[in-house]
């Protein structure tokens, strides 16, 4: 009964670090889109580079770079947590930042030009128009990668980040029952992760392209 | 009083390449207070991009555009400043599509005039009734017809308290049934004193509202007068051969 506790804190974690590190990266995924269709060519290309570097290597190798590679560069040492936050929101950024800015290019010319008409700056039309359009437009993509992500932050055990994974770990060892323990952690997984891929359904279904 | 002065646009030799093609080729117009002019004339003649000049949503190769006296084509104009005051009206509608009826009526007071909430809403309500749509009040863009879209969108315009309103091609998108109640609508606001430069195809609004007629072609105005000189003694052959050609509804 004791083993609760600490799976209990661990699922606790998991879903606080999923929580803000979805949160970081719609505030990180939006500034890539704009910074990638920014009249800039230097912020074009470093967020270009950015993005193809975080898509096409492997999270782990993120995440271990983040954590022990990066100190011995004179980087911060970090918190697990830190680290596995930073990794998570780095990387999914990445992701939501080219589904973003499909989103924009997506918007028709005409509805632009319209707030341009009534008087828009740059500013009003990507916060007023821009933005928002992208945002609903592409709603289920964000949402499967929240699903991606809640699973994915099981990975930070790697680093002791004590989420989920970690905690099952640890009393998995402490009771010499890895049978019981993780076929209760991938229950544990299921019945948070099941609701949430039920409402992903709901949005694809009353998701419709708008003109 | 000089043409500038009892004008409110002022159009002069005014050219628009793109690349190597000639779109407008010298054009001179000059539209007076709640006068309503309608530009006529084959597709491809450059009457959209005239009027896409005239608030700049195109830039102008060469020539002025004076609107209340100050040439908006210099280049410390403030283009967001002026375009308030010009209410535009596509051929798309080109509605928020994330916005009610009434969200889109308020935008424009909202985020550029930064109006108070609650007068906003009280005069947009007040424009959706004038438009007729009262009852769509609270209705997304796509769950309205053509021609509800293109109500909500001159509301919208109507909304900035413009001192001109530009029409391009407000009808020709529409379904033929729901032509006539966005050409209802236009023609109202005529009736008000608006002042309106209207880009159509619509023979029968050209022949009853406009106060003056202009023909354009290739880029050039070919020919201009009042409707009944227009359409009962156009003096041009090209005129002629077009205005034969076009349906007069």
């Amino acid at each position: 009964m004791r083993n609760w506790q600490p799976l209990a804190e661990g699922v606790a974690m998991t879903i606080l670090i999923s929580t803000l590190a979805m949160l970081g990266a719609l505030a990180g995924g939006l500034a890539v889109a704009l910074a990638r269709l920014s009249r800039y060519r230097v912020l074009r290309a470093l967020t270009y580079g950015y993005t193809e570097l975080f898509r096409t290597t492997p999270f782990l190798v993120q995440l271990l770079w983040i954590f022990y590679a990066l100190p011995r560069l004179g980087g911060p040492a970090l918190t697990p947590f830190s680290a596995g936050l930073i990794a998570l929101i780095l990387n999914l950024s990445a992701f939501l930042g080219e589904i973003y800015r499909a989103g924009m290019i997506a918007i028709p010319r005409g509805v632009v030009e319209a707030g341009i008409a009534l008087g828009f700056t740059g500013t009003d039309v990507k916060r007023r128009i821009t933005i928002p359009i992208a945002f609903r437009q592409t709603l289920p993509l964000t949402v499967s990668h929240w699903i991606t992500l809640f699973k994915e932050t099981s990975v930070l055990s790697i680093i002791g980040t004590a989420e989920l994974m970690y905690e099952a770990r640890v009393v998995a060892v402490d009771t010499y029952r890895p049978l019981e323990v993780f076929t209760g952690v991938a229950v544990i997984y299921f019945l948070l992760t099941y609701p949430q891929s039920i409402i992903l359904n709901r949005i694809y279904e009353k998701h419709r392209p708008q003109e | 009083m000089t043409a500038e002065s009892m004008s409110i646009l002022c159009i002069r030799d005014l050219h628009k390449h793109y690349g190597a093609l000639h779109v407008l080729r010298g054009i001179d117009l000059d539209v007076r207070q709640g006068e309503v002019v309608v530009i006529i004339g084959p597709s491809g003649s450059g009457k959209s991009t005239l009027l896409r000049c005239v608030n700049r949503l195109e830039e102008p190769s060469k020539g002025q555009v004076l609107f209340r006296g100050a040439d908006i084509t210099a280049k410390e104009t403030n283009l967001p400043a002026v375009r308030r005051s010009i209410g535009m009206i596509f051929q798309q509608f080109n509605l928020f599509p994330h916005m009610t009826a009434l969200q889109n009526v308020m935008e424009g007071p909202r985020t550029v005039l930064k109006s108070p909430r609650h007068e906003v809403r009280m005069r947009a309500l007040e424009l959706l009734k004038k438009v007729g749509l009262e009852e769509k009040v609270d209705v997304m863009p796509r769950q309205l017809s053509g021609g509800q879209q293109q109500r909500v969108a001159i509301a919208r315009a109507l909304a900035m308290n413009p001192e001109i309103m530009l029409f391009d091609e407000a009808t020709s998108a529409l379904d033929p049934e729901l032509v006539g109640e966005v050409l209802g609508v236009m023609r109202q606001l005529a009736e008000e004193g608006m002042t309106m430069l209207v880009v159509t195809h619509e023979m029968g609004f050209a022949r009853r509202v406009a106060d003056r007629v202009v023909m354009m072609d290739h880029g050039k105005i070919i020919e201009h007068g009042t409707p009944t000189a227009i359409f009962a003694g156009a003096v041009n052959e090209r005129t002629r051969r077009f205005l034969g050609e076009v349906d007069d509804r």
